[in-house]
């Protein structure tokens, strides 16, 4: 009986399964977003650029450049820059270790805004053409942004414009190099698509109009620079042969007059932000208040959403943070780019000084601005920088540098306890040689630095000020570049100028070339700029050729009580080359073992 | 559950004693390849360590590999893969050799290189006086037309006979060097008559001593002098 009932309960469960089930095995699936539900709104499509964007190669806060842009939520070592190895700074990197870069390669993330491409036109209905139009220019610039990170780095790259079928054959598949110039044309291009239809205004952290023609600016300064100046320093093989690196130098004054005017589209739409009188405090402003007239494009973090950065915590000492540590300082041979420090009298012998501040006294304000100086204060303590205590001092200060360390009447420490009768040898601030969480050139980097949030609250991964990928400081130094490059000098004094004006710098009367880009270095130190202009002007080679760089050491002579300051190099004593062949970084390995189209590679690859 | 215990040890000792029972049956990569890179000028090139190398390209391969040249300009790697390779002598200071020579790699494989050097290190001489060491020497150019920009001369100093770039004591070296910046074309006689000077080396010690041109091509190559040593005395 009971087995009965057992038998009736299977035989209905089955019967019942069966009529209720299989009915359609075509339907969609529910785990993926399909293109109609991502096509249907606005807001499905701000979806699937959010990825975008976030894989955007912007060198922000987070990029390493040996490693990569970082979108994680610990990526705190901020000190791995560009800067620390190219002079700006001195860094972690034990030389010049970023020449060869990554291995970017980011063809996945230009497939999803070539999908993007193909797949609004069909949308027309339900997005509408104004819509369409708008985002359709936002991918452009997009698709730009990615070649121009490719085009820095390799020169030609294959220019691919639409989604690849993964089951086409394969001789489609690998696609060839395009030629440089062709790249930098294609760049050009989806940049004046860019322009021509977007929107002149935009949500902070996407693109309008003008960042697509500051960028353009960007670019075509590049690509105008590799036909002047490549075409003069470069390393044979053949891929130049064949055009993949190289542009033909003829073609420089095009780009030039291309960069010229995409910088010239942004006069009178964006300006230089000098909302306080104080032009120190306003000069770091600039950096961290939202809503200045100068930013065009930024990157935003979000402590909410794991994305913050580090800069506050890894910029300066333990001293003046919650947590973490400094470990990349600028040297002093940048400092100098504003002019020799007065630090020795007319005999050589070194200046004294009541207190390490006076040291500060006429300097400009974008400098100090730029750098923390020994005597400088944050967060209500005081940068007290001190490499030892001479009991007393004579002779000049060249001498005294040149001598060997065991020679030097100085009295130096290990550690912030030491006393020399009742005084600290050396500073909490550093310098020190005992590793490198404290200066070891006697500067601390201060641009970007929030100085308003309390020493608590300096921790890792709780910085949230934007990165300014596009401001308009830049885009007047690309036009005073360019306008210098086609002889337009007039136009380079008055760009050059307004960015003088504003940094609290006495006005030039005349400009040449070399004033330019000593302007742009100086203007735009610690934004990963200058890495890539020692690039494309070609003179890495000649500026990092066995460098060495120097830091300025203060030092407390007891019996006088007084400061003097030392230019000695900077405390490990570092060496940097740029070989010849890092003008261009070698196509990955792993993608010509996939598509054997890539070669030949760059030269000497 | 004894029983399971010795069942599952019999199982384990099964499998250990089956497996890896098969040895790597391939055989190493035993092809060699050596040589001389040859100077036109008479004699092997001197070169130093990260300038002249061999770069192999295995045909059928994508991925070049190199053999550094040793600093007497011979060269030779015993662990290669017998195969057809394009083979090229590049990142010396000579002038480029653009055609790849193509040789079929196997045991024992023996080539040598003729390279023109950019530029001869002559009638080097090393003189010491007290610690200061005075070194003179002639520069020429086989082929003067087009030469890249010379841009320094500089003594090499190391205590050991394995000295050149990125072998060599700073202080002694680097920090002695000339700086020209002319083109071979615009030096005048005297200017091709060179003379450099080591100050302050250490008493007692045996130093190796070279001296290198460094030119402005691809690689910021330099041509090198043979290596001479110098007692210091006490």
């Amino acid at each position: 009986m009971k087995s009965i009932h057992k038998l009736i309960i299977a035989i209905s469960i089955s019967v019942g399964g069966s009529l209720t089930s299989c009915q359609k095995l075509d339907i969609p699936p529910t785990n993926i977003v399909t293109p109609d539900v991502i096509y249907s709104s606005e807001a499905g499509v701000k979806s699937f650029l959010a990825t975008i964007y976030q894989n955007l190669p912007i060198e922000d806060f987070k990029y390493r450049p040996d490693q990569g842009f970082k979108t994680g939520g610990n990526d705190w070592e901020n000190f791995y820059n560009s800067a620390s190895v190219n002079g700006e700074e001195v860094g972690p990197f034990g030389g010049m270790d970023i020449g060869g870069g990554f291995g970017y390669w980011p063809y996945g993330d230009i497939r999803n805004v070539n999908t993007l491409i193909a797949e609004l036109p069909k949308h027309v209905a339900k997005l509408s053409q104004p819509t369409v139009n708008a985002l359709l220019g936002e991918a452009h610039f997009l698709r730009a942004y990615y070649y121009f990170s490719m085009a820095k780095r390799y020169g030609g790259v294959p220019i691919i414009t639409v989604p690849q079928d993964p089951a086409a054959a394969l001789s489609t598949l690998q696609v060839h190099r395009d030629k440089e110039q062709a790249t930098w044309d294609f760049i050009g291009t989806e940049l004046d698509l860019g322009y021509q239809m977007m929107p002149e205004t935009s949500d902070a952290g996407r693109a309008n109009r003008y960042a697509a023609a500051a960028l353009k600016s960007r670019a075509m300064l590049y690509a105008a620079c590799v036909a002047r100046y490549g075409s003069v320093n470069f390393v044979d093989g053949p891929a130049r042969a064949q055009g993949l690196v190289g542009i033909p130098a003829d073609k420089a004054t095009a780009y030039f007059q291309a960069a010229y005017d995409a910088a010239k589209l942004l006069e009178g739409h964006y300006s230089l932000y000098s909302a306080n009188s104080d032009k120190v405090q306003n000069y770091v402003d600039l950096f961290l208040k939202s809503g200045s007239p100068e930013n065009i494009f930024i990157k935003q973090y979000s402590i909410a959403n794991h994305t913050a950065h580090s800069w506050d915590a890894t910029m300066s000492p333990r001293y003046m943070t919650a947590n973490a540590l400094s470990r990349s300082y600028p040297t002093l041979d940048f400092v100098q780019l504003w002019g020799a420090l007065q630090v020795t009298n007319d005999d050589g012998t070194p200046k004294r000084f009541d207190n390490r501040a006076q040291l500060m006294q006429g300097l400009e304000p974008r400098l100090l601005a730029t750098v923390y100086f020994p005597g400088a204060t944050l967060r209500g303590l005081t940068f007290d920088m001190q490499r030892g205590i001479y009991p007393s001092f004579s002779g000049t200060a060249v001498a005294e540098a040149a001598k060997q360390a065991n020679s030097r009447s100085y009295i130096l420490a290990g550690d912030v306890k030491t006393l020399f009768q009742g005084k600290q040898v050396i500073g909490f601030t550093g310098p020190w040689t005992g590793g490198d969480e404290l200066t070891r050139t006697g500067f601390y980097v201060r641009k970007y630095v929030d100085y308003n949030k309390p020493q608590s609250a300096v921790d890792l991964n709780r910085s949230e000020q934007p990165w300014i990928d596009l401001r308009y400081g830049e885009i007047l130094l690309n036009r005073a570049e360019a306008a210098m490059e086609l002889g337009n000098s007039g136009d380079a004094l008055t760009s050059v100028n307004q960015i003088r004006s504003r940094a609290g710098a006495t006005p030039y009367a005349s400009i040449d070339l070399n004033k330019v880009r000593n302007e742009r270095r100086m203007e735009l130190a610690f934004e990963n700029q200058y890495y890539w202009d020692l690039k494309r002007w070609r003179t890495a080679d000649v500026v990092l050729d066995r460098a060495h760089f120097k830091g300025l050491m203060p030092y407390y002579v007891f019996n006088e009580n007084k400061y003097i300051f030392l230019a000695e190099p900077e405390l490990f004593n570092r060496e940097y080359t740029f070989q010849k062949q890092f003008y261009y970084e070698g196509i990955p390995g792993g993608e010509i073992g996939k598509n054997p189209n890539l070669l030949p590679n760059n030269p000497n690859y | 559950m004894k029983k399971l215990i010795s069942r599952i040890l019999v199982g384990v000792a099964i499998l250990a004693s089956s497996a890896c029972t098969k040895t790597d049956n391939y055989n190493g990569p035993n092809a060699s390849f050596q040589g001389n890179i040859v100077s036109s000028e008479g004699g092997n090139l001197p070169t130093s360590g990260g300038s002249t190398t061999i770069k192999l390209q295995q045909i059928g391969w994508t991925t070049p590999q190199t053999i550094p040249s040793k600093f007497d300009g011979t060269f030779e790697d015993t662990k290669l893969f017998k195969s057809g390779y394009k083979v090229v002598p590049t990142g010396g200071a000579f002038w480029p050799v653009y055609d790849t020579v193509t040789v079929n790699i196997d045991k024992g494989t023996k080539h040598d290189f003729v390279v023109t050097p950019y530029i001869v290190i002559k009638n080097f001489t090393a003189t010491l006086t007290g610690t200061t060491l005075t070194l003179k020497f002639n520069i020429e150019a086989p082929v003067a037309a087009g030469l890249p920009t010379i841009k320094d001369a500089q003594p090499y100093v190391n205590t050991t006979k394995l000295v050149g770039t990125g072998a060599s004591i700073r202080d002694f070296s680097d920090l002695n060097a000339k700086v020209i910046n002319k083109e071979f074309t615009d030096l005048s006689a005297a200017d091709k008559a060179m003379t450099l000077t080591v100050p302050n080396l250490i008493p007692g010690r045996t130093f190796f001593v070279r001296v290198g041109v460094r030119l402005s091509d691809s690689f910021n190559s330099s041509n090198f002098s043979e290596i001479v040593q110098v007692d210091v005395p006490k």
